[in-house]
């Protein structure tokens, strides 16, 4: 059983098992294969790379994939989206009044916030991969980029859930009580729970 | 964006931000960064951000993130469009919803 984080003595300490464990880590693995600064991209053969990249996340996760690949097209039936909506969400548009300055914003960011990003999660996900017992205990670097990182995952999951205004997680946890138990959706839902719980005993922590 | 335990109805953007107070009383301050309601930060992450990145107080970071939370964004630093331009950066960063815009 998971308990939430609290500062002790200047470190943050929580606990979780093997499990749970894994189940952070292998999404925060997912979302950096997302985040990561993209490869000198090659028209001719563009798609192997993605290919690898999700063939790469079978497994990981605990079954809830983020890889846009593994994705239930939308019921609207629209015209996919040329960019992944979560990547549009972790980097989103700068500037709403002026498409011009937006463009030179995410020209002149995005490979920076990803290698940022990157950077983070390689240390939260080392933070957590490299534990003998269930005792979490985090320095404060450690901590933020954790809570960062829980961020990031959140705001992909909560993407492919469909999560994008406050009271679509309340619709969603209605149409997902009337599926059965071992429902991806009801999974995914409860992952969402669990690091939504996890963040929030995480950043309360923190508050100086 | 959800409290810990229970998730609130948004708010419709407001027509118009009034500029922070303090923020005010720098004459000709012609740009401002904004952050936007969305529904998976956390309050308690959104007032950690405000506290660390720009060094608030607790009760302005709070106030802000309410002013996030319940009229949908909220103008969280004010100043020449480069420093705009880093704020939004840095909280795009932390996984906020951050823009810039001259102000108006």
């Amino acid at each position: 059983m998971a308990r939430g984080f609290k500062k002790r003595q200047g470190r943050y300490v929580a606990k979780l098992d093997a499990v749970e464990r894994g189940l952070v880590v292998g999404l925060m693995e997912q979302v950096r294969e997302l985040v990561q600064p993209a490869a000198v991209p090659d028209p001719e053969d563009g798609g192997d790379e993605f290919d690898r990249i999700v063939a790469g996340l079978g497994g990981v996760g605990m079954g809830v994939s983020l890889a846009a690949d593994d994705q239930v097209p939308e019921l609207t039936g629209g015209v996919p989206a040329p960019r992944d909506p979560a990547l549009d969400r972790i980097f989103p548009t700068a500037n709403r009044q002026d498409d011009q300055m937006a463009a030179e914003f995410r020209q002149l960011t995005e490979e920076g916030l990803r290698a940022r990003k990157t950077r983070n999660l390689d240390t939260a996900i080392s933070a957590l991969g490299h534990l003998e017992d269930q005792k979490v205990s985090l320095d404060h670097d450690q901590a933020v980029a954790l809570v960062v990182a829980l961020t990031d995952v959140r705001l992909v999951l909560g993407e492919r859930l469909g999560l994008r205004q406050d009271d679509d997680l309340d619709l969603i946890e209605e149409q997902v009580s009337s599926l059965a138990e071992d429902d991806p959706a009801v999974y995914a839902l409860a992952v969402y729970d669990f690091l939504t719980w996890l963040q929030e005993t995480l950043a309360h922590a923190l508050l100086p | 964006m959800p409290s810990a335990l229970s998730v609130t109805a948004s708010v419709a953007p407001v027509e118009q931000e009034s500029v922070a107070a303090d923020a005010a009383t720098e004459p000709d301050v012609p740009w401002i960064t904004l952050v936007w309601n969305d529904p998976v930060n956390l309050m308690s992450y959104v007032t950690f951000v405000f506290q660390t990145y720009f060094g608030y107080s607790k009760a302005k970071a709070e106030r802000l993130m309410m002013d996030v939370h319940t009229k949908g964004r909220a103008v969280v630093s004010t100043g020449a469009r480069e420093r705009m331009e880093t704020d939004t950066e840095a909280l795009q960063g932390y996984g906020l919803w951050a823009t810039f815009q001259k102000d108006s």
